[in-house]
């Protein structure tokens, strides 16, 4: 489980074939963790508190 | 063994089901013997799930720590395994909001049955065994998430070193409500140090809302006073009852399985075996394949690769997948859909074949 305060930052990830949406988040001992967008998963709770708090997630489009 | 077949009118006494096993216990890996995450873990500084299943640690501003699953245990009691607090560095607390605690979400669906929010709420009952070095008053506090009213009460360790067993009866809250889902229903916390913000109010010994100074008892004892000190607990059982029973001993698979609803390790030792079904590569840039869970998890859950697998293919070729090419995923809790990615190292295009290797860490904690 990931915790706001250990996140180091935050892909946005649309998968081209069916187009879900995933979070890949390095956190900051270097784990990559993949959090669906699911608002039923904590990570993913964590994620949008780290947003309110003022974290940019990297968004390329893709 | 004679068997007995009884009559149109006649019930089961109880006495002839006593002792079998009803799923009482609320607390899921209640003897501690169930650690997908490893036996022992250090530095432990900040809230994290280490060791045992389903017990999340909660430390900030309170020293650093090793947690282990220990076989220090009550004599005679059937246990194998406790949970160990070890202090390594003694601090704190350092703020007012400095914490230290054990805690275990219970999810909410499977909380129905105590009838939270109605005249017929039931009383629950918490019982364990605790060892520790450092003796007084300690806090165990129930947060009903939903409604967001909690309870407490407090227990006393009096003798040094020796395993004493501790029961706490909490009332029924007629208030507020439990949802039937998959979300957090009750956050019980086991506090083995607490800031002022904490303690610094009436601690709720009846349901009311949650207030911070309320949560701890203003003589809640502090474990992170000395490297000497150490912190045992196992037998944790929550039922619904005003008194405790013996405690509910589960069959390992059955407590595996319990725990596997809320985090799986895939291939945990890295051997080599089969750990990706349908592995195949859609183009040069982007393979997939599908994870199956044991268990139907709570809900889809966040994944992590700690080891390199190796994708076979005909005829008899093969690479690596580096953890780093783990890239999106998808999953209902049942079934996964995972997708690598490395720009143009897949050259070979649609073939499909065999993922062996690679460890996945599957989380769907509450």
């Amino acid at each position: 489980m990931i915790s706001k305060e250990n996140i180091t930052n935050i892909l946005k990830v649309i998968d081209p074939s069916r187009g879900w949406i995933s979070y890949r988040v390095t956190t900051s001992n270097n784990e990559i963790v993949i959090v669906p967008e699911n608002t039923d998963n904590t990570d993913y709770q964590e994620i949008l508190e780290w947003v309110e708090n003022g974290g940019v997630i990297v968004d390329n489009g893709a | 063994m004679a068997i007995t077949r009884l009559g149109p009118n006649q019930d089961i006494t109880a006495a002839k089901i006593a002792g079998q096993i009803n799923f009482k216990n609320i607390i899921i890996n209640g003897d501690m013997s169930i650690a997908q995450r490893g036996t022992s873990v250090s530095g432990i500084t900040s809230t994290s799930y280490n060791t045992l299943d389903r017990y999340r640690t909660g430390v900030s501003g309170f020293g650093t720590w090793t947690q282990s699953q220990d076989t220090d245990v009550p004599t005679g009691q059937g246990f194998a395994n406790s949970l160990k607090m070890d202090c390594t560095t003694a601090s704190g607390p350092d703020a007012a909001g400095s914490v230290l605690y054990l805690v275990q979400y219970i999810e909410a669906q499977n909380l129905q049955q105590l009838k939270f929010g109605t005249s017929n709420a039931e009383s629950t009952t918490i019982s364990f065994w605790v060892k520790t070095n450092v003796t007084g008053t300690y806090t165990v506090e129930i947060v009903s998430s939903d409604s967001g009213r909690h309870i407490c009460g407090t227990y006393t360790v009096n003798a040094s070193n020796t395993w004493e067993k501790k029961t706490i009866t909490f009332e029924g809250d007629t208030t507020g409500t439990i949802n039937n889902d998959n979300g957090r229903g009750f956050e019980i916390f086991f506090w083995l140090g607490a800031g002022s913000e904490f303690t610094s109010g009436t601690l709720a010994t009846s349901w009311a809302t949650s207030s911070a100074g309320n949560r701890v008892s203003s003589s809640q004892a502090n474990i992170a006073t000395s490297t000497d000190n150490n912190f045992w607990i196992t037998g944790v059982q929550l039922e619904a009852d005003t008194s405790a029973s013996d405690f509910e001993f589960l069959p390992y698979d059955v407590n595996f399985e319990r725990c596997r609803r809320y985090y799986y390790v895939v291939n945990p030792n890295n051997t080599y075996y089969a750990t990706i079904q349908d592995f195949y590569c859609y183009n040069s840039s982007n393979c997939y394949g599908s994870l199956k869970f044991p268990t139907p998890m709570r809900t889809g859950p966040s994944v992590s690769m700690t080891n390199n697998g190796s994708f076979y293919y005909y005829p008899q070729t093969s690479f690596a997948i580096n953890t780093s090419m783990l890239y999106s995923w998808q999953s209902d809790g049942e079934i996964s859909y995972v997708r690598f990615y490395d720009g143009n190292a897949f050259s070979f295009g649609s073939a499909s074949g065999l993922f062996e290797g690679g460890t996945f860490k599957c989380d769907a904690e509450l």
